[in-house]
């Protein structure tokens, strides 16, 4: 390399080195460390107390329960925004007239704060004033009236929140991809008579494969991570909605005890970055195949 | 140097100052440079909290001319997450809103005593002390206790508060049967919780402190007894049971605070169990029922009482770095607190009663009439009734401060009716809580 291009390279990724070095990569070493401690978040002096944060762990009924919600939420986020995100961009591919506009009622959710979102969730599925279920009895099906909210149905409400918020941009990874394909591909399948649900098996699904790994890691870690949608739909979460990072927040910043929140944070992390190898691995084999 | 050369050297400057903006300390309340006292208040949307603060704003300004006065509006949320942070990142301000968090914030050395002539220059109660010392400018006298619609509850006849739980209830049986919602009642947010502790206070605290005898809190934390055990406890959840049961509206788990105000101020409800600060609302919001405010029943004999917190140590403290100049003007704050007129503003505005004897002004006051009849009526109510401290008594009397009351409630409600389990779950939530402590 010239000097000139290595100074360039140091000053032009010191930067974002230093920032990620600094933000990221340091305090999750530190976090490693708080793990291993009963650190309260901001005293001083952490007292090493071994490996007894994550052996409370294995017995915490509560950070099991919020496992469990997670991965449920976690499989149909994953399923919406890979699978349901790529049809939706494949419809939206095909619309003619004004798709500028249709797109972009998709993704304008996308660009509100999710503040303004939960509370028009909160609005929309509020049992007695709610707009869903004024619509409901407003239709003659007050029977069809639901409490939302409520514990049998929080997981689809959350769903759809999220759906509503974040399927636009998942959609538009899609869509950008498709704007790739070729056009004399979708010639010679024409000329050979294919139809629609042809054209999607034999052009655009291989096409989509790296969207398709993409948008799957990303949607993964998206519903693993699913934080702020429940603070914003309930405010004082039930334990029914509780995902594995509204709990950690709740024991270290809630409950003072970063240490232990440190502690599920790692536990989760790994099992993070297994899934995430695991699953690039496959889609890789998958792109290779193809 | 080629021009490519000057670029990189110029990005890289905008990069370093930026980072060197960025790092600064501007917030370092100890430093004596900067002329501004920067104020916690949790403001939110409260209108009424608004105008006290810029009349307090004003007043401290127009004292120490060449000195600011800052916010800093915590919103809604009691300050627990934005203290920790600012703990953290050693920037605390330097007037701090301590509230329930007076304890915490002692413990942690963020906060300083306070002299003991700032209270007798006032006429302000003292709170029962923490580790011997003083650290809060105290406020008003603040209650819990029910807030009533007068035309509703009087259809049925009643006029005055209940005297017992099992009245209570057979009254609001009486105002579900005139097709009233007998009860406003959300478990969404916080107020999920409040039937609930405040009925805990009520039955299984001593209404004042007793000399020698150790509150429930130290009996729980000595591990003498335990929610799961104490016969009081399983009464108050058993009630909370057949109250839910019986009272809460189907899609309670949807309703918060906002949807309570409306339900409530909307005259679509009778009963309201809330703070006093609800009195602070009625002028903001243009509320014409007309409310009455009574205090809590009993469900093991007692008198009905109001939770008056008064001897906690609670409302401003002053940051423990602070020295000098700085110190002078942080009480000289604290000081503009107590300007008549703007005591005035944060009486109403909080519903709260006068404590500071020595201000030469008397209770909340308002000039929308429903307001003031309803302050009237929570003055005549307050002397008719007792007090009772609940678990206030002390800082160490508190529960440990990260206990999730709502979530037995928000069980209840899920279709969990076993009192064992419930109270199982405030264990727990305790046990958690002090892990923390």
């Amino acid at each position: 390399m010239r000097h000139g291009n290595r100074l360039a390279a140091i000053v032009l990724a010191g930067p974002a080195i230093l920032l990620y070095g600094g933000f990221l990569v340091l305090p999750a070493l530190l976090g490693f460390g708080y793990s291993f401690t009963n650190w309260n978040g901001w005293g001083k002096s952490p007292q090493f107390t071994g490996l007894a944060n994550f052996k409370e762990l294995f017995s915490d009924d509560l950070f099991y329960s919020s496992l469990r919600f997670t991965l449920t939420e976690t499989v149909l986020t994953f399923l919406t925004f890979t699978f349901g995100a790529m049809v939706l961009a494949v419809l939206l591919d095909r619309v003619k007239l004004m798709k500028g506009l249709i797109r972009s009622l998709f993704f304008y959710p996308y660009v509100l704060s999710l503040l303004v979102g939960g509370l028009l969730f909160q609005w929309l599925s509020n049992y007695r004033d709610g707009a869903v279920n004024t619509v409901l009895r407003g239709i003659g099906l007050p029977t069809w009236a639901k409490e939302w909210m409520g514990p049998n149905w929080a997981t689809w409400l959350l769903l759809a929140f999220v759906t509503w918020s974040a399927l636009g941009f998942f959609t538009t990874l899609y869509l950008a991809n498709l704007q790739t394909i070729p056009e004399d591909m979708y010639e010679a399948s024409e000329l050979e008579g294919a139809g629609p649900v042809s054209v999607f098996r034999h052009i655009q699904f291989p096409m989509l494969v790296p969207t398709i790994t993409t948008n799957s890691v990303m949607s993964l870690i998206f519903g693993i991570n699913l934080f702020g949608q429940i603070i914003v739909l309930w405010d004082k979460p039930r334990v029914d909605t509780y995902t594995v990072a509204y709990y950690i927040y709740r024991v270290g910043i809630e409950g003072n005890r970063q240490g232990y929140a440190t502690a599920i944070s790692l536990v989760v992390f790994i099992a993070l970055a297994a899934i995430a190898i695991l699953q690039v691995r496959l889609l890789r084999t998958r792109q290779v195949q193809q | 140097m080629h021009r490519s050369t000057y670029g990189i050297v110029a990005i890289a400057g905008l990069f370093a100052a930026l980072l060197a903006c960025g790092c600064g300390r501007g917030g370092d309340a100890s430093s004596d440079q900067d002329k501004t006292i920067r104020v916690v208040r949790n403001i939110g949307g409260r209108e009424g909290f608004r105008i006290h603060f810029n009349a307090w704003k004003k007043a401290f300004e127009g004292k120490n001319p060449g000195w600011k006065m800052e916010l800093v509006d915590l919103g809604d949320n009691d300050g627990a997450a934005t203290y920790k942070q600012r703990i953290a990142a050693d920037e605390m301000p330097e007037v701090i809103m301590t509230w329930a968090l007076t304890k915490f914030l002692v413990d942690n050395d963020v906060v300083q005593p306070i002299p003991d002539s700032f209270y007798e220059k006032y006429g302000i109660p003292k709170g029962t002390p923490y580790k011997g010392k003083q650290y809060c400018s105290q406020g008003g006298l603040q209650f819990q206790g029910m807030a009533v619609n007068r035309k509703m509850w009087a259809s049925i006849g009643v006029t005055t508060p209940p005297k017992t739980w099992d009245e209570f209830v057979g009254d609001l049986r009486k105002l579900k049967a005139k097709g009233y919602v007998p009860l406003v009642y959300g478990a969404r947010d916080w107020t999920g919780f409040m039937p609930l502790t405040m009925e805990l206070q009520v039955n299984m605290y001593d209404y004042a402190p007793i000399p020698g005898r150790p509150s429930w809190t130290a009996q729980r934390n000595s591990g003498k007894t335990k929610f799961a055990t104490d016969p009081i406890a399983q009464l108050v959840m058993k009630n909370m049971v057949a109250l839910m049961d019986e009272f809460a509206e189907k899609g309670a788990l949807s309703d918060g605070y906002p949807e309570e105000q409306r339900m409530f101020y909307g005259g679509k409800g009778a009963t309201w169990i809330m703070g006093c600060w609800i009195a602070g609302d009625i002028e903001a919001q243009k509320i014409t029922e007309d409310i009455d405010y009574w205090p809590l029943p009993s469900m093991v004999g007692r008198l009905p009482a109001f939770l008056e917190y008064k001897n906690m140590q609670s409302g401003w403290a002053i940051n423990s770095k602070l020295k000098g100049e700085k110190l002078d003007k942080a009480m000289a704050v604290l000081d503009a607190f107590y300007d008549p007129q703007v005591h005035q503003l944060y009486l109403n505005g909080e519903g709260m009663f006068k404590l500071a004897t020595k201000v030469p002004i008397d209770g909340p006051m308002s000039t929308w009439p429903p307001a003031q009849t309803l302050f009237d009526r929570m003055g005549t109510e307050l002397k008719q009734w007792q007090g009772a401290a609940g678990w206030q008594l002390a800082l160490d009397d508190m529960p440990p401060d990260s206990v999730a009351w709502e979530r037995p409630m928000q069980e209840i409600l899920s279709g969990n009716k076993d009192v064992g389990k419930l109270l199982q779950i405030l264990d727990e939530e305790w046990d958690r809580g002090r892990k923390g402590q």
